[in-house]
């Protein structure tokens, strides 16, 4: 755990909308396995008030972490500049559990949740693996650091548009996938109905799925419970501290229920 | 840095004396272990932990938390470990930490506001006692105590008659008039007064057509309502004499030193923590020059805003 003033070291722009920010870690390496996130925040004023959470796409002596602008607290960030200062604290939360079983590991990503599963392919690269990672958005223009991905892993891209890929969805190669034989387990980040997209074709092969979630978040830590989400016993996790990666039959149950 | 007993920043609440006037609110530090491996917890004026029930609690659906302008809604549901647990696991870590301990608290009858009073007041490391009268985000109970002069008290004095702990009494700003309630809780043997706690607001998600938040409404805080607490600690000043803790939205120096001047004689800090967890120590050590170089004491400040 750590708590940086530091400044914007790098920005790159890898799609439209997009920003990759990188940041020094300052003394000590920021140590993080793949799915844990940081809270940022820029020196904006009093508006908005919240940092935000972005799930790490390096650790290490730098940070980076992936940026769309969607409301006003990504929209400044995504403008920031090399130099900006940036309040960081992290790496927070619980990523994802490699598995070292020899499955075969299938990263399934949605937009901007590409974020942890490139950390996660990087990471598999690093121990000699070269995974099948599954990459899905509406459109051409949403699929950012897709190059990146094609360097470490073996990549196929659907667009529900049909501009680049396949046209469909994700769920679609997921499918043929699972369907060839080998046992495989599943690591997915992206937009809460894909995740359960996912976990279903998942739990229907019965191939293992972690899913890293979102949800609107204070503190990051576990202090404010807002990040609550309701599972089936009808209790709640807290994406910060109890994820942000679950096993996926934790959220959705279990086959049988 | 600031020493552990600054004499510019000491500030004197009654029974209650704090190193410096920076606490950290209850419900934005969490219990305030969680922050130890970062920020030098025991330099803060004090900690008020997050509101402990007898029971636990698994807080409100959600969503639970939203943005507003220069603020936000939360919807938590006091979402809490319950008294046990505290006491059996939490209360020692602050005490080996060395962290001034407000316990905030909150229940939804008398009776069990007295049983939480009693078990509080038998333990050693708790310098005060905050009643959380005042919460927006329960159904049963909670911010009815609040409004109200004479159910403000009644709660007040059934806890007063139990413990010996410094009681400090958290007022709502939705009373119809917060001065009465202020002298209600006085009255009834208050030491002093935290306010104020959020005030409910609503946000619309346009594309559903329905309130953001689960429970529809969620209490207001940050920025937007500080010219909300500011007047209201300015008019209570006037009507008790017990110390007043002022708070709603402080985030710089400045926000502190106007809620010093409106009449409050140490402060808390909320939503801000939530940006930048070491904002208190950041701030105390602002203060610390601020009055340096003015050659003042915190407590030169106190009320200087009142008068013509």
């Amino acid at each position: 755990m750590k708590y940086l003033h530091t400044r914007i070291t790098e920005v790159t722009y890898p799609a439209r909308d997009h920003a990759l920010l990188r940041f020094a870690a300052a003394a000590e390496d920021i140590p993080a396995v793949p799915g844990e996130f940081v809270m940022i925040r820029g020196d904006w004023g009093c508006h908005p008030v919240l940092p935000r959470a972005f799930s790490l796409v390096e650790s290490g002596a730098h940070g980076a972490v992936l940026v769309k602008a969607i409301g006003p607290g990504t929209q400044l960030l995504e403008s920031m500049k090399v130099d900006d200062e940036l309040v960081v604290f992290g790496a927070l939360g619980k990523g994802y559990r490699i598995d070292d079983s020899g499955l075969r590991p299938v990263l399934v990503a949605g937009g901007v949740g590409v974020a942890p599963l490139l950390f996660l392919a990087r990471e598999l690269a690093a121990r000699g693996q070269r995974p099948l990672f599954l990459y899905g958005a509406g459109t051409e223009h949403d699929l950012p650091l897709a190059d990146e991905i094609a360097e470490v892993a073996e990549l196929i891209i659907t667009t529900e548009d049909g501009s680049v890929g396949e046209q469909g969805l994700i769920t679609a190669p997921l499918q043929r996938a699972l369907q060839d034989g080998a046992d495989s387990i599943v690591y997915t980040c992206g937009p809460n109905g894909m995740l359960k997209a996912v976990a279903g074709v998942s739990q229907s092969h019965n191939t293992p799925c972690q899913v890293a979630l979102e949800a609107p978040m204070a503190c990051g830590m576990g202090t404010c419970k807002g990040c609550a989400v309701p599972i089936p016993d009808g209790s709640f996790k807290y994406v910060c501290y109890d994820g942000p990666v679950f096993d996926a039959e934790v959220i959705y149950g279990a086959a049988d229920e | 840095m600031v020493p552990l007993m600054s004499e510019r920043l000491r500030t004197s609440l009654g029974p209650l004396t704090l190193a410096n006037p920076f606490v950290n609110a209850s419900g934005t530090y969490g219990y305030g272990v969680e922050y130890a491996s970062f920020v030098d917890v025991a330099r803060l004026g004090g900690v008020s932990v997050k509101g402990i029930s007898l029971l636990p609690r698994p807080g409100n659906s959600p969503p639970r938390t939203c943005e507003t302008s220069a603020g936000m809604l939360n919807s938590i549901g006091l979402a809490n470990i319950g008294i046990d647990v505290f006491l059996a696991e939490t209360l020692p870590q602050l005490r080996e930490l060395g962290v001034t301990v407000i316990v905030n608290t909150f229940a939804t009858s008398i009776e069990d506001f007295v049983e939480l009073a009693a078990r509080f007041d038998n333990e050693t490391g708790i310098a005060a006692l905050e009643l959380n009268i005042s919460c927006p985000n329960v159904h049963a109970g909670g911010m009815h105590f609040g409004v109200s002069g004479a159910a403000a008290a009644e709660v007040t004095g059934a806890v007063r008659a139990v413990t010996d702990l410094p009681l400090m009494v958290k007022l709502s700003p939705e009373a119809g008039d917060i001065g009465e309630v202020a002298r209600g809780v006085e009255s009834a043997g208050a030491d002093m007064i935290s306010m104020i706690n959020t005030i409910r607001g609503m946000v619309i998600d346009v594309d559903r057509r329905r309130p953001m938040l689960g429970q529809k409404m969620g209490g207001m805080s940050g920025p937007a309502i500080k010219p909300l607490g500011v007047r209201m600690v300015y008019e209570v000043f006037q009507q008790v004499s017990i110390p007043i803790i002022g708070m709603g939205g402080i985030a710089s120096l400045r926000d502190a030193l106007e809620y010093l001047m409106a009449g409050a004689t140490a402060v808390q800090v909320g939503t801000a923590n939530y940006s930048e967890p070491g904002i208190s120590l950041r701030l105390a050590d602002e203060l610390e020059a601020w009055c340096s170089e003015r050659d003042l004491t915190v407590t030169d400040l106190v009320g200087c805003a009142q008068g013509d």
